[in-house]
């Protein structure tokens, strides 16, 4: 739990990357997910994203996250299966049944196909959620800011976000330790029923809520003290800028978009 | 420069009584000014005026007075949590923050980061992401950073508030350059103990008004009024007061030497009659064996501990941040499962019980009190744990113990509206309704003034007297040395010791080991020959009667 969602310290090539290059990364990445539906050229980009992975050093972390999504996958997988059994498809069919319901006729059809459906939404999904996981473990949320300023974003909202990333970890660890507070007193969410449970979550959320506003409130002042004004131009003490690991791994990204495109049109299945 | 306030009153809306009235104070160019005076007293307003929050950011209130100073002035605070002012995830980020706001260029910024790493003696932790830093580290950054924009007044509030005792030595440390290099500070905190050598200007403020206002020796001499205002003196200030009850031609002391030079020819040094610790040990309601645990990253945070917590008393974990205190205490109440070793209560394992089954026998109050607030009223809150575990309970008791403590007025108040202090006060209160037999409280007197430790000090005392055993964590080294009978010593993940308070203070290189300095009651008496060591003011008073009363029918 501790290093979910949050910037891993490492010093791998990922790590030393432009924080540009990983929004473009994120960007390209994001939109081809979003529009590419084919196995195997979801199977290439997968496979792409497990030699970043290694080499950056973060396959572990990746593996964090695959565990805490894969109810989420395998939701969506069941989902397009389910949704696949009352659709009669091409292929090799592994149980076919009509029935009729209320004087309608239905075909309960259940194909290889049905199959290959649900794992292409799941992957994409899991490509989608861990383009931005990869960015958010190796860019910290300085280096956000920076990248963002530096594509002339302005700082109100560069600082904003960053400052999203900044706070997510603390909110996390504080739910952790709220929860545990409350254990402690003797609020049972081990050895009770799910909706005990539910509700006792939800009890939970209040402190938290408590926790955040007055976390709200210190930092705004804070921003009071260090004389922060968005309207005022303010200076940068670090600076960015790419290099030779930059240019490969543009290069690199560039290749794995256009083998993936070329494997969308020429092994497309329609969907 | 000199910073003026005259004639200030604030209340925060035209129907709101008065906060500050007429509030009158210098604040010295060079000088450390100390703001002290009890929860509620108008010091944290007063603070943001002086930073401009009021009426920069707080405009709906009536302010009227002036305070005095140039147009340019630079006033920057340094907060009691430093995680939520640091912005930056590098500390060399944290550190030009401020500096890259006021818009100079990057040679200039450089400039000053570099001055305040060098300042602050804090180079070595330049290349540190601010999330690696120890509580004293992050609160030291947080320090430099302020530092870094050439403030004309910096304010620290309640610096070291959750700091271990190796945090306040750094940033005791810290403000001790700031003196030196000329630096106007003021520092709010009713604790005086751990900057009392730093300290050259005092003002005591009480229901919004200034009742105090001079030098250190001066407050220090006036002990009804430190007493009203609930603020915490140096130890050996408490002993003088206690010890010039009887001895008018006493001269007063702030330090160790200067007691042993007062009371050296004062008495016959022997052994008192005082009764030593001989009672026998009694049953362990509460036992861990061989216990070790590793986190799942590696990390080992315990080593092989075996202790036991005797019924009915006090037994406190002392040791650096980091020694694994919290972690075992964690796993006393079941919240951590351990790696290797158990926990029994009462002889039985508790392995299989959940947090909240094993907290009607052992049950852990939190240092954050609002991570533990959620009822909609004081009184709810008070009796939560009672409910909770199902435990009956009399109104009439839960109304005695909100009077007794003086929060009967506040009893349909949201809890989180409370004072830190009080809120902590809470929490603490509401296992007085559990049925555990073992207390934990894990830095309780976090946010409390000396009234309201006074109060911590009496309900720890209660639930002995009940036979509960307390177990506590804290900081504060000359409360754990009053309240305890016994202590548990750890230092890296290992157990180092375990024995009464008597005979583990005998033991100088153990605390010079775990870098915690033993009480000054505790130094003193050691100083002075006593035999058997005095670890509170008032046995220590006790004991140095007995010895005159001795020295004098000696010499008489």
């Amino acid at each position: 739990m501790g290093d979910f969602l949050q910037y891993v310290e490492l010093n791998s090539f990922l790590h030393r990357l432009d924080p540009r290059s990983k929004f473009v990364f994120f960007i390209i990445m994001s939109v081809l997910t979003s529009f590419v539906k084919s196995g195997a050229a979801l199977l290439f980009l997968f496979l792409v994203f497990i030699a970043i992975w290694l080499i950056g050093g973060i396959g572990s972390y990746i593996l964090v996250l695959a565990n805490k999504v894969k109810v989420l996958l395998l939701f969506i997988f069941l989902l397009w299966l389910v949704l696949g059994l009352f659709t009669v498809n091409e292929g090799p069919a592994i149980f076919r049944s009509g029935f009729s319901l209320f004087g309608h006729a239905y075909v309960f059809s259940l194909e290889w196909f049905d199959f290959y459906k649900g794992a292409v939404y799941a992957l994409r999904i899991f490509l989608m959620i861990s383009a931005f996981y990869t960015v958010i473990l190796t860019t910290n949320f300085s280096q956000i800011i920076l990248g963002l300023q530096s594509w002339r974003v302005p700082y109100a909202v560069a600082f904003g976000v960053g400052l999203v990333f900044q706070i997510i970890p603390m909110i996390v660890q504080e739910f952790a330790t709220i929860m545990e507070a409350q254990k402690s007193r003797g609020l049972e969410v081990d050895k009770c029923s799910a909706f005990a449970k539910l509700k006792n979550y939800v009890i939970v959320s209040l402190p938290l809520l408590f926790r955040v506003l007055s976390k709200g409130h210190a930092i705004s002042l804070a921003m009071h003290y260090y004389k922060l004004n968005f309207k005022v131009k303010r200076t940068s003490y670090q600076t960015i800028s790419a290099g030779r690991s930059d240019f490969w791994f543009a290069a690199t990204t560039i290749a794995a978009t256009v083998m993936t495109i070329v494997l969308q049109i020429r092994f497309y299945i329609q969907i | 420069m000199s910073f003026k306030i005259e004639k200030i009153s604030y209340q925060y809306s035209a129907e709101a009584p008065l906060i500050l009235k007429n509030i009158n104070m210098e604040i010295r160019p060079a000088e450390v000014t100390a703001i002290v005076g009890p929860s509620g007293s108008g010091k944290s307003t007063l603070v943001s005026i002086l930073s401009g929050v009021i009426p920069e950011l707080m405009n709906k209130g009536l302010l009227t007075g002036t305070f005095h100073h140039k147009d340019d002035v630079m006033i920057s605070v340094v907060s009691q949590t430093p995680e939520n002012q640091l912005f930056g995830y590098g500390v060399e980020d944290a550190l030009a923050f401020g500096v890259e706001n006021l818009g100079l260029s990057s040679e200039k910024i450089s400039e000053r980061v570099e001055s305040v790493l060098n300042l602050l003696h804090i180079q070595h932790l330049r290349k540190r992401a601010v999330s690696t830093l120890s509580g004293g580290q992050r609160q030291a950054v947080c320090i430099a950073s302020v530092l870094a924009m050439k403030p004309d007044l910096v304010i620290m509030d309640e610096p070291v508030s959750s700091l271990d005792p190796k945090g306040k030595h750094l940033i005791q440390s810290v403000v001790n350059q700031l003196r030196a290099a000329g630096q106007t500070t003021v520092i709010v905190d009713n604790n005086l103990d751990w900057f009392s050598d730093i300290v050259d200007h005092v003002v005591g403020i009480d229901h919004g008004e200034v009742v105090f206002d001079g030098n250190r020796d001066e407050f220090f001499a006036d002990a009804p009024l430190a007493q009203r205002l609930g603020v915490i003196v140096p130890q050996t200030v408490d002993i003088y007061h206690e010890l010039a009850k009887k001895a008018d031609d006493l001269k007063p002391f702030t330090t160790v030497d200067e007691a042993y030079a007062a009371l050296k020819d004062r008495f016959v040094s022997a052994t008192s009659q005082q009764a030593a610790d001989t009672q026998s040990p009694s049953e362990h309601v509460l036992e861990v064996n061989d216990l070790s645990k590793s986190f799942a990253d590696g990390f080992q945070a315990l080593k092989k501990i075996n202790a036991g917590f005797e019924k009915g008393k006090i037994i406190s974990i002392l040791g650096q941040n980091g020694s694994g205190k919290t972690t075992l205490v964690k796993h006393l109440n079941g919240l951590h499962r351990p790696t290797a070793g158990s926990v029994t209560y009462l002889g039985k394992k508790t392995t299989n019980k959940s947090v909240a089954e094993i907290s009607r026998d052992v049950i852990l109050v939190f240092q954050h009190p609002e991570h533990m607030l959620f009822e909609e009223n004081v009184y709810r809150e008070l009796t939560f744990c009672a409910r909770a575990q199902g435990i009956p309970f009399a109104e009439k008791d839960a109304m005695e113990v909100l009077e007794n403590y003086d929060l009967l007025k506040d009893k349909e108040e949201l809890p989180v509206n409370l004072s830190m202090g009080k809120k902590h006060l809470l929490t603490i209160l509401s296992v007085l309704f559990s049925s555990a037999e073992v207390v934990i409280l894990d830095e309780p007197t976090l946010g409390m003034d000396l009234h309201l430790r006074r109060h911590l000090e009496a309900i720890i005392h209660k639930l002995k007297e009940q036979g509960k055993t307390v177990i506590l964590i804290s900081h504060e080294i000359p409360l754990v040395f009053k309240l305890s009978d016994q202590l548990l010593v750890l230092d890296h993940a290992e157990k180092l010791a375990a024995g009464s308070v008597q005979q583990l203070a005998e033991n100088e290189a153990l605390f010079e080991k775990i870098q915690i300095d033993l009480p000054p009651v505790v130094r003193l008496s050691k100083k002075l020959g006593l035999s058997p060591l005095a670890c509170d003011v008032a046995s220590f008073a006790a004991q140095i009667d007995e010895l005159q009363k001795i020295g004098g029918a000696e010499r008489g």
